[in-house]
Formats: structure tokens, sequence, C-alpha cells
């Protein structure tokens, strides 16, 4: 291919047209990458001196249960209605699906009206609390320092940020989707909308006794902040520890197909969630 | 290879609502039962589905004397609370074992199906609660 003088005109202006955007691509100074220490022997025994948290903490349901007519969230005058017509629904056996899909139940729902155990893990720089039931029930609180990220990248659980007051774990967590639900019950709850901040106050208020005492900020659903503390009780016999939960296998059963492998199929359920039909085998 | 994998998942989306299926497997309320009422089912075990959220039982059986057997659905909470609050294993009951079960039946009338309250195993007698607010009692081992 020949190249005459208006080609090579039009390789100049096009290197120059690129010129700036090449030059660009090379300025900006690289942020250092933020390394997370491997922790030391003193981190090590610093978890020691922790409050014991082992074992497995259960929620006390019947206390759930109360805070329903007790101790309502302060619910803004939209929000309110339609908590009132899901009770309505509810009472008419009608329940309403707050956690479909097996979703998480998310920050703070599954602080506030979850039905199942929980274990808590400390390692140097993070508390880890471990859900049982869903699979994907798992919470990170960062306790080395850090702060919450520049830019927002929510999720079920938000970004969880900790530290210790005495024997109290003080939780700041941002970020949660705003499709998270904030929860009374499994039949009542509505998504977050957005821009929710949870403040948790996390300590043993007995031997076998964990209080979380949570103030929820929900501006596009509550009027004002919402506090409530949520009780948890610990069992020791080995027996009652988690074992794997799958949500997802609510909607299968097992079987061997045709070909002899052992498979999940689905199961028929109802709008409301529960089984209503299981495939004969 | 993408049409392809779009058949595929139209066919299995196609299948799945053919089937009258909805994918919303979740912990959920139990509103849909009638909690004012309390039936007993005696039978046998077709199957139990160990499974989180929530275990279902088909117990091939009869509420009363002078109908005939048929499969009955019965659901109860998840594995972790049945072990936990009504003393359940995964082998509690097995396939032919007889069985004598009370729950509260579905709030639609003609509905086989229900929420277990209490299983007893009739060859041992063992009987396995389901309310999962017993575990706040204290001292249990």
């Amino acid at each position: 291919m020949k190249s005459g003088p208006v080609g090579i005109a039009s390789l100049a202006l096009f290197v120059l047209a690129l010129a700036p955007s090449i030059a660009g691509a090379q300025a900006p100074q690289k942020a250092p990458a933020v390394i997370n220490p491997p922790p030391t022997a003193q981190d090590w025994a610093d978890i020691a001196k922790l409050p014991d948290w082992s074992g497995v903490w259960n929620p006390k349901i019947t206390d759930q249960d109360a805070q329903i007519k007790t101790n309502p969230p302060p619910w803004n005058e939209a929000a309110a209605k339609k908590i009132q017509k899901m009770f309505a629904e509810e009472k008419a056996g009608r329940p309403f699906l707050v956690f479909s899909n097996c979703l998480p139940e998310a920050l703070p729902s599954w602080m506030l009206v979850t039905h199942n155990a929980m274990e808590i893990l400390f390692t140097p720089g993070r508390v880890t609390m471990l859900g049982e039931s869903d699979g994907n029930r798992l919470r990170r609180i960062y306790t080395d320092g850090r702060g919450h990220p520049d830019v927002s990248d929510p999720t079920f659980h938000g970004h969880s940020i900790g530290h210790w007051e005495g024997d109290t774990l003080v939780v700041d967590t941002t970020d949660i989707v705003p499709e998270a639900p904030l929860a009374i019950s499994e039949a009542a709850g509505l998504p977050n909308n957005g821009d929710m901040h949870v403040i948790e106050r996390i300590h043993l208020a007995d031997k076998d006794i964990l209080h979380d005492d949570l103030e929820i900020i929900a501006p596009h659903i509550l009027t004002k902040p919402w506090k409530t503390t949520r009780i948890f009780f610990r069992q020791r016999a080995r027996k009652f520890d988690i074992v794997e939960g799958v949500c997802a296998t609510g909607d299968l059963v097992e079987r061997v197909n045709a070909d002899g492998d052992h498979v999940f199929v689905p199961v028929q359920k109802s709008e409301w969630g529960h089984t209503t039909a299981v495939p004969a085998k | 290879m993408r049409r392809l994998v779009t058949s595929i998942g139209a066919f299995a989306l196609l299948a799945f609502v053919a089937a009258g299926l909805t994918e919303v497997a979740a912990h959920h309320s139990a509103a849909m039962f009638d909690f004012t009422k309390s039936q007993t089912l005696k039978g046998k075990v077709v199957e139990m589905r160990w499974v989180n959220p929530h275990v279902t039982l088909t117990i091939n059986g009869a509420v009363s004397g002078d109908e005939a057997p048929g499969d009955w659905l019965i659901e109860t909470t998840s594995p972790g609370n049945l072990v936990r609050a009504g003393g359940w294993r995964r082998d509690a009951v097995k396939p032919g074992d007889e069985v004598e079960v009370t729950f509260h039946p579905e709030r639609e009338a003609g509905k086989k199906s229900g929420l277990l309250m209490e299983l007893k195993a009739i060859s041992t007698g063992e009987v396995f609660t389901a309310n999962i607010r017993d575990q706040e009692k204290p001292g249990l081992e």
C-alpha cells in the first residue's frame, strides 16, 4: 500500500489526536497496594484476651416474637401501610415471602429474625460470624483499623468495621444492598431502599447470653433510627454443632436418574414457600 | 453456542412453568397452616427430605380409620433446629417405618399436608417434637 501526502498527514493527525490519551494512560500515579500484614505472635496472643464467644449461639425467638408488638420499628407512613397489609395477609393464611429465592436474610435481618444458630470466630484483625441454614450466611467484620471503602460496593451483609470497647464489640456497617429487607418476621419486612446504616454493640450479658444492641438507620422507610436488642443463648453440647445447611436444597429432592447418577430434582412449592408436592422416586 | 445455551435456558424455564413450579425456597412463615386445629395421621414413612430450611416427610397413611391411605406431606423446621429442639437425627425415621404424626392441617380444605407437631415411631415408641422455641428452655442437652 502506498501512502501519499494526504495519507501521511492523516497519520500525523491521528498520532497527534492519540497522543494525549497515551500520555494520560501513563501519567496517573498508581496507588500503592494496601497489604494485609501477616499476623504476629502478639496478634494471636491478643486474641486470647478477648471475651469467650465460642460455642453455638441460638436466637431467642420468643423475644423476637414479643418485639413485633412491644418494639416495632418507626416505619414511615408508606412503609407502615405495607407492613399492615403483610400482617393482614399472614393472618389470612397468605404469608408474604420476605426471604425468597434463598437469598441471604442479610444485615440486619439475620440478627433480627433468624431462627437458626450461628458461631463467631476471632482471628487477628477480623471477627467472622457464620450462620446456619443458608450456606451463604457469613459476616466479615474487620477489626484491623480500616475504614469503610471510598467507593461503595453494596453487598447483602454490607461492609462492617469493628473495634473493641472493653468487652463490647462495636460494629459499624454500611454499603448494604437496597433490596436487603428490614424484617420483623419471616412474613413482614420491607426493602431498605438504600442508605441503610447499622451500628451494633455486641456483648455478653451473662455467662451464656449474648446481646446484640442494634441501632438501625434506614432513612427511606423509617422516620428515625430504630433501636432493638436481640438475644442469643449458648449451647455447648457437641450434638448442637452447626452443620452445613444449603437453603436451595429446600427446592429439591435427591433422586437417581436414568443414567444411575445421583441428582437433585425440583419439588413443587407454593407461592408462600412451603412444599406442596415431591416427585415420586 | 450462545444460541444453544439460550435455547436450553428457555426450554428449562418453559418446563418449569409448565410444571407449575416456582423457584421460591426460603425461610417462610407457617401461616398457611391452621394452628387452631390438630390432626393425627397413622401410616408408613415414604421419605424424609432432610433439607434446609424446611424438612418434609412424605407419609402414606390416613387421618381416620375409614379412609383409604394416601400420601401426606408434612413440613417442619430445619435439620439443625430439629436436632436441637426435638431430639431428631437424620436417621430418626426411615422409609417403611410405621409412625403416628400429629400436625396442624393446611387452612385450605382438601390438602393432604400439614405442619408437624410431633412424630411417634411405633416400633421404638420414640417421640420427636418440632417446636423451635423449646430449645430456649434451660438445661437443654
